[in-house]
């Protein structure tokens, strides 16, 4: 009662806003967090414990500050500690410049004032961006506030932070926090919420001192194909004494339920993780499937041209953050600016390669591959002086971030983000070279080298054009790899035989193919993995394409020709 | 035409013989061998290495050298080849007749290494945690063995996170497999049961950690589970960011990695990594004046550095910089204590020889390995690790299999 | 050597009194009196070949064997093979396994065992192990293993006529896959950190100059004889067979000739020689691991024979030692440059001098030529591909 009154006042008082520090009510939700930031570093768990069940719509915003290393201290000029936030001036000082800060007061929630200014009204304090030290947390401190936020997070307004912070309760067994969670399923109107509680409930129900209530909870378990309950079951059937014999053919049974559907979802996430990987394999091999499937160049500089292009994101994110910050929206769309710069950069790259050493050697395919080879070498040391010999920090897109589950499936936004890209760049490079003057000319090339030069077709450029198309593709592949791996000189390496194979097994000259075969080798991988490992799993890959390509010599879609030698 | 051959054959063999045979010795200098990879996959890690022993160079020549000699360092690129490493020993040995070699920093290019300097009766440092299981008179190894850092890591995962579940992820390597294997022993003798350690290795380079991160998500589910990654440098990068997609946070399920240092933030998104652990015998963020005023010096002489291509924006130190660094000095200070450069007196020498450096106080051992600190940290957004606890003093010790019952 | 010879350019012996002193004055000196020098003559000598440089040697001379394996088939047969290091690595890991077993009680853990299977918690050495034991056992396992992958690999390969482009990258693939395998501690062969710490080999001290100047004259008494062989090979009727395959695979196979189980038995014959070379690389250099069986590894090795000239069996030597020697110094003297000297090697001798380092001095010749009479005759045509 003395807290709610605390937290009545508060709330009359904090709206006329020029409240001071040692105002608060002492038990206020604020007056707490103050408190806990300006205690000893071992006594600050405890602190921060002390606001578990405290209502106050403050103190999740302010603990989250905390926990990201945005809450800072301010030290007035008499010595006093005050733990602030801080907020652009702009917000609250009309007349502020862009990049001058304010700080809000943890205590009051508004701006601390300059003591020493005379104008009326006060001004407040200013401050420049990293003038201030952010106040640092500890893990045990975090898992105080994460106590504390869970609880709070069960009556948040956004139904994700309200399930996490159930689960989590429920997963803490703790009959302490069963009233409050009862309590919720009374209002609580999201069904996924629901259901959460629903389970949370029965899992610290699994301690209840009734057999009935436990049968009733491990059913329900059961029902929810709860893993952690699961885990929780196989340990009560071990462990001695034994469950009644009525609980453990419960838990048995609820077992069974849990492993069935289990089951069930490995095998589309293991689809849906197949088809990404296929995703990743098909943009590698695409360029290939050009430069090499089409024009019969063993391009071994392939690998780096997807560097170039992953260097070229690198770029693209730097000039992002020096023109609109790290954390302006403004940022969160480098990587769309960087798609069309790894293109453009890759395809440069390709284009001087081809001037320089391919345009001599169509006739000698086979020493394409030496010369690129040299090419390959020369280009990850220039990487290497450029850009240093450690890998480079790429930071997602905030949109590339984090993921969705659908029926317990988990789908990451970068990975479906390269299932859709690849699908585009098929869709383009088909219509590039079905549906344009362009292909047209690159096909009567690829097809008759010879014939089409005679026919007036101006091969060099077309050869030009088509190296330039490929090495694009490698670019844009690069560019998608670096949000899903590391960006260094030698990162090309790890992909190039990976896209020969690819390549080889479709069929040499058919893009089809290569997405066919792409897919299927990205499927059958991740398949094989949870059950082989994951390199035994790439070996039997590996074995299985060479024993394919004995029975296909031409790949899935060989090019038919009735030419001999 | 057989004829002209065997002319270009004689004359590539004299120029062969020129090059090889090309050792001069001036009298107020003492070579030094530095053997790292400047290009290959290791180039990524080592460079640095190479870096900071330049640095240590000219700060002790600035001094005064050792002994009244000058270092002269002689640089030789081990190129990730492992037969290279070998043969790029023999020669700083055989033909530069260097007085110690700082270098190596993959188990394997020790091992290959090894015997050489055993034939040679060298002398070798080695600066990179490593699985132990070895001790050689010619080698002294300044890293930190696996209980100055992964059981000090466990103990940390155990007292301090009270976690129950363990995910050993590694890769197939000698030092995440042996380092599991004592890790495993150690587990048990605590008492936890071997249903709950599970143990994956992944290949170098490999890049797909969909199918890991879901299965660590599974076994993650009852909340008090954790990994303790053996990961090398370059597949962290596709581990952690699969990690954070997948909506894993390091309060419920922290990775505590090994090979982790702040030159490796460099290359990852430290937003991925905030709150997860590492092990080290010094973090860059350690404030003591020897530590920040080895980062001025360092920082400084990076500034004016002349060596072609060497990186000089966004530079850290990190751990096997660190010991690089004291075991230079370890070595100095053996040799004025002994009075020469003769390897046997150097290495009876080095026995007990102490040295003040910024990770705190280094001791020699009569094994061959170095007593230190080692802390446990936690990652910050801005790549530095924050120290949550320390170990004072720890005595190396490589052979631990077998130990723990 | 530039244009494709025609049968009747043939010389009916194997080599000119010329060649034979051209062969056997290279081969003696390299193969008696270097080591003779380096082991009488006083240590300080200017003429003396020092330990470290008769190694070195010695180590080139089994990359020049590796070499004119890739040669001959690509150069004479027409398959570009990029899993040709895979063969040699397999021989250094069967002669390997005996240089193991041979360490005895004085590894690290005075163990009958091998150190890493010590740690890996074997109790016994596999059945598998048991042979190697023995010596003429491991050098002959050193021929056949190999033999008998590139017999499975190539019988698939050839019967199904994969050739071309596909044959290089399946073969690129084999090697990759075989690499895989090797770095897996579980397959058991010491993972990624393969075999090292040898300490003798027939009893002898590895570490004894004696024992490396033996080694050193096996590996070019080794390269001698493969040369006679291979060159015997190319000279016989067999040798216009491998060409006209080469040429036109097709019209050969119109021929009446089985073409398949001649390519089979070069390759296989290849990769035997190519095992043996392996095995001698091995205690030289003093390891062993899967990095030797990587791709990059075999193309390496195409790369010196495109660059000593291909289709010549002098070229693959002369590539051989001269690309090593490069990468030896290099990596010494400029260490951040190697790599641009190498790729830029790699693109000047297939854009400027398609037929290798031989080629030389008959450009030379043809320039003088051209020079002594300027109007009359054109460029010389390049040599077909």
């Amino acid at each position: 009662m003395p807290r709610f009154l605390a937290f009545i006042i508060l709330a009359l008082v904090s709206g006329f806003g020029a409240l001071r520090a040692d105002d608060a009510a002492p038990d206020s939700g604020r007056a707490l967090l103050v408190a806990a930031v300006l205690a000893p570093a071992k006594d600050q768990p405890a602190a921060v414990r002390a606001l578990v069940g405290v209502e106050d719509s403050a103190i999740t915003p302010v603990l989250n500050a905390w926990r990201a290393g945005e809450l800072y201290l301010v030290v007035l000029a008499d010595g006093t500690r005050v733990p602030a936030t801080l907020a652009t001036a702009a917000t609250h000082v009309p007349s502020a410049a862009p990049d001058q800060l304010v700080a809000l007061s943890v205590a009051t929630g508004s701006p601390i004032m300059d003591p020493a200014s005379s104008a009326t009204p006060a001004a407040p304090l200013f401050f420049a961006p990293k003038q201030l030290k952010p106040i640092d947390t500890t893990a045990p401190l975090r898992r105080a506030m994460r106590d504390v936020l869970e609880v709070a997070g069960v009556a948040d307004p956004d139904p994700k932070i309200r399930r996490e912070s159930i689960e989590r309760l429920g997963q803490s067994r703790k009959l302490e926090h069963l009233p409050l969670l009862k309590a919720r399923l009374n209002v609580e109107k999201v069904s996924v919420v629901r259901t959460a509680l629903a389970e949370s409930i029965a899992f610290i129900q699994l301690a209840d001192a009734e057999e009935s209530t436990r049968l009733a909870a491990i059913a329900s378990l059961g029902d929810a194909h709860s893993l952690a309950a699961a885990a929780r079951f196989k340990e009560a059937l071990a462990a001695t004494p034994a469950p009644s014999a009525a609980e453990a053919e419960a838990m048995r049974g609820a077992l069974r339920q849990i492993e069935g559907h289990w089951q069930v979802v490995n095998f589309f996430g293991n689809l849906f993780r197949g088809l990404s990987a296929g995703s990743v394999l098909l943009l590698i091999a695409l360029g290939l499937a050009i430069t090499f499937g089409l024009m019969g160049v063993i391009n071994m500089a392939h690998g780096e041209l997807m560097v170039v292009g992953a260097y070229a994101t690198f770029v693209t994110q730097n000039i992002f953050v020096s023109f609109f910050g790290a954390g302006s929206t403004a940022f969160h769309f480098y990587f769309i600016a960087a798609l069309p710069v790894a293109f453009i950069s890759a395809a440069l790259v390709g284009l001087v390669i081809e001037r320089g050493i391919i345009q001599f050697l169509y006739k000698r395919p086979l020493e394409s591959l030496l010369a690129t080879w040299g090419v390959s070498l020369a280009l990850q040391q220039t990487f290497r002086l450029i850009f240093g010999p450690a890998n480079v920090q790429i930071n997602a897109p905030s949109w590339l971030q984090g993921g969705a589950t659908v029926f317990d499936v988990a789908f990451a936004y970068n990975r479906l983000f390269v299932i859709g890209f690849a699908i585009l760049v098929v869709l383009g490079v088909w219509l590039v070279l079905n549906r344009t003057p362009l292909g047209l000319l690159v096909r009567a090339v690829m097809q008759n080298r010879q014939m089409a030069s005679c026919i007036g077709v101006r091969t060099t450029r077309v050869n030009m054009m088509t190296f330039a198309f490929g090495s694009g593709l490698a670019g844009l592949a690069g560019a998608c790899l670096s949000q899903l791996g590391n960006v260094g000189p030698s990162m090309g390496q790890l992909h190039i035989i990976d896209a020969f194979m690819v390549v080889v097994s479709g069929g040499v000259g058919n893009v089809l193919g290569t997405v066919i075969a792409a897919l299927g080798i990205g499927t059958v991988d991740q398949i094989l993995q949870p059950v082989l490992g994951a390199v035994m799993g790439k070996i039997l890959v590996l074995f299985a394409i060479i024993l394919f390509l004995q029975w296909r010599p031409g790949g899935l879609f060989p090019t038919r020709s009735r030419s001999l030698d | 035409m057989l004829n002209k051959i065997t002319k270009v054959i004689g004359a590539g063999a004299f120029a062969l013989g020129a090059f090889a045979s090309s050792a001069l010795h001036a009298a107020d200098t003492v070579k030094v061998g530095v053997l790292h990879s400047l290009s290959g996959t290791m180039a990524i890690s080592e460079t640095s290495l190479r870096d900071v022993l330049l640095f240590t160079f000219d700060e002790i020549n600035a001094k005064g050298g050792v002994l009244g000699k000058k270092i002269e360092p002689v640089v030789v690129d081990g190129a990730s080849n492992w037969p290279l490493f070998a043969e790029k020993a023999k020669q700083l040995l055989e033909q530069d007749k260097v007085a110690v070699t700082f270098g190596c920093w993959t188990s394997v290019s020790r091992k290959s290494v090894l015997p050489v300097y055993e034939q040679n009766n060298g002398l070798l440092f080695y600066p990179v945690q490593y699985e132990g299981e070895e001790l050689s008179k010619n080698i002294f190894y300044t890293a930190e063995a696996v209980n100055q850092q992964a059981t000090p890591a466990v103990d940390y995962l155990l007292n301090e996170l009270g976690k129950k579940k363990f995910y050993l992820l590694g890769s197939d390597y000698v030092y995440p497999r042996t380092t599991n294997l004592v890790l495993k022993e150690y587990l048990a003798s605590k008492g936890i049961p071997s249903a709950n350690i599970k143990e994956v290795y992944t290949p170098f380079g490999h890049t797909d950690y969909q199918q890991i991160v879901a299965e660590i998500k599974q076994f993650a589910a009852s909340g008090d589970a954790c990994v303790v990654s053996t990961l090398n440098g370059d597949t962290n990068v596709p581990f952690f960011r699969e990690f954070a997609n997948a909506g894993l946070k390091s309060e419920d399920c922290p990775v505590m990695s090994f090979s982790v240092s702040e030159d490796e933030f460099r290359g990852l998104p430290t937003k991925d990594l905030v709150g997860h652990l590492g092990a080290w015998s010094y973090f860059m963020s350690i404030d003591t004046p020897a530590n920040n005023e080895f980062k001025k010096n360092f920082f400084a002489w990076l500034e004016k550095s002349t060596v072609p291509g060497i990186e000089k924006k966004g530079r850290v130190t990190n751990s096997p910089m660190v010991l690089s660094y004291a075991g230079v000095y370890l070595w100095k200070a053996a040799v004025e204590k002994a009075g020469s450069f003769e390897v046997d007196k150097v290495r009876e020498a080095l026995y007990g020889t102490t040295f003040d450096g910024p990770g705190a106080k280094y001791i020699v051992q009569k094994n061959h390995h170095v007593t230190k600190n080692v802390y446990i940290g936690e990652t910050l957004a801005d790549g530095q690790f924050k120290v949550l606890k320390s170990y004072e003093g720890v005595y190396g010790e490589p052979f631990l299999k077998g130990t723990f019952k | 050597m530039s244009a494709p010879e025609k049968l009747s350019d043939v010389e009916p012996r194997f080599f000119s009194r010329a060649q034979w002193i051209a062969f056997l004055v290279p081969t003696l000196v390299l193969a008696l009196l270097l080591p003779l020098l380096n082991a009488f003559l006083p240590a300080e000598h200017f003429l003396r070949p020092s330990d470290f440089t008769l190694n070195l040697y010695g180590k080139y001379a089994t990359y020049a064997v590796l070499a004119l394996g890739v040669d001959l088939l690509w150069g004479y047969l027409g398959i570009l093979s990029l899993g040709q290091a895979l063969f040699f690595a397999l021989g250094g890991y069967a002669f390997g396994m005996h240089l193991l077993l041979m360490i005895g009680k004085d590894g690290q853990y005075k163990s009958d065992l091998p150190d890493y299977m010590v740690f890996l918690g074997y109790k016994e050495l596999p059945a598998h192990w048991a042979p190697f034991h023995s010596f003429p056992f491991a050098a002959f396992a050193a021929l056949w293993v190999p033999a008998l992958l590139a017999f499975v690999f190539g019988w698939l390969a050839f019967r199904s006529r994969v050739k071309g482009v596909y044959l290089s990258i399946l073969t690129q693939a084999l090697t990759y896959a075989a690499a895989l395998l090797f770095f897996r501690n579980d397959f058991g062969f010491g993972g990624n950190n393969g075999f090292t710490d040898f300490k003798r080999v027939l009893g002898a001290e590895l570490s004894s100059p004696d024992t490396r100047r033996w080694l050193y004259f096996a590996s070019i008494v080794l390269l001698a004889l493969v040369f006679l062989l291979y060159r015997w090979l190319t000279r016989a009727k067999f040798g216009h067979l491998m060409q006209a395959i080469r040429d036109g695979e097709n019209r050969v196979l119109f021929s009446g000739y089985a073409t398949a189980r001649y390519k089979l038995f070069v390759f296989v014959l290849v990769a035997a020689v190519t095992g043996i070379a392996g095995a001698l690389y091995v205690p030289q250099v003093g390891i062993i691991n899967p990095s030797e069986m990587t791709p990059e590894k075999s193309i390496e090795a195409v790369v010196w024979v495109a660059v000593g000239g291909r289709g010549t069996l002098i070229g693959p030597i002369l590539g051989a030692l001269f690309v090593n020697a490069l990468k030896s110094w290099a990596t010494r003297a400029a260490p951040e440059l190697w790599l641009y000297i190498l790729g830029g090697l790699f693109v000047g001798v297939v854009l400027l001098l398609p037929g290798g380092l031989v080629s030389i001095p008959g450009k030379i010749k043809a320039l003088v030529a051209r020079l002594r009479r300027p109007p009359a005759s054109p460029a010389s045509p390049e040599p077909a591909a």
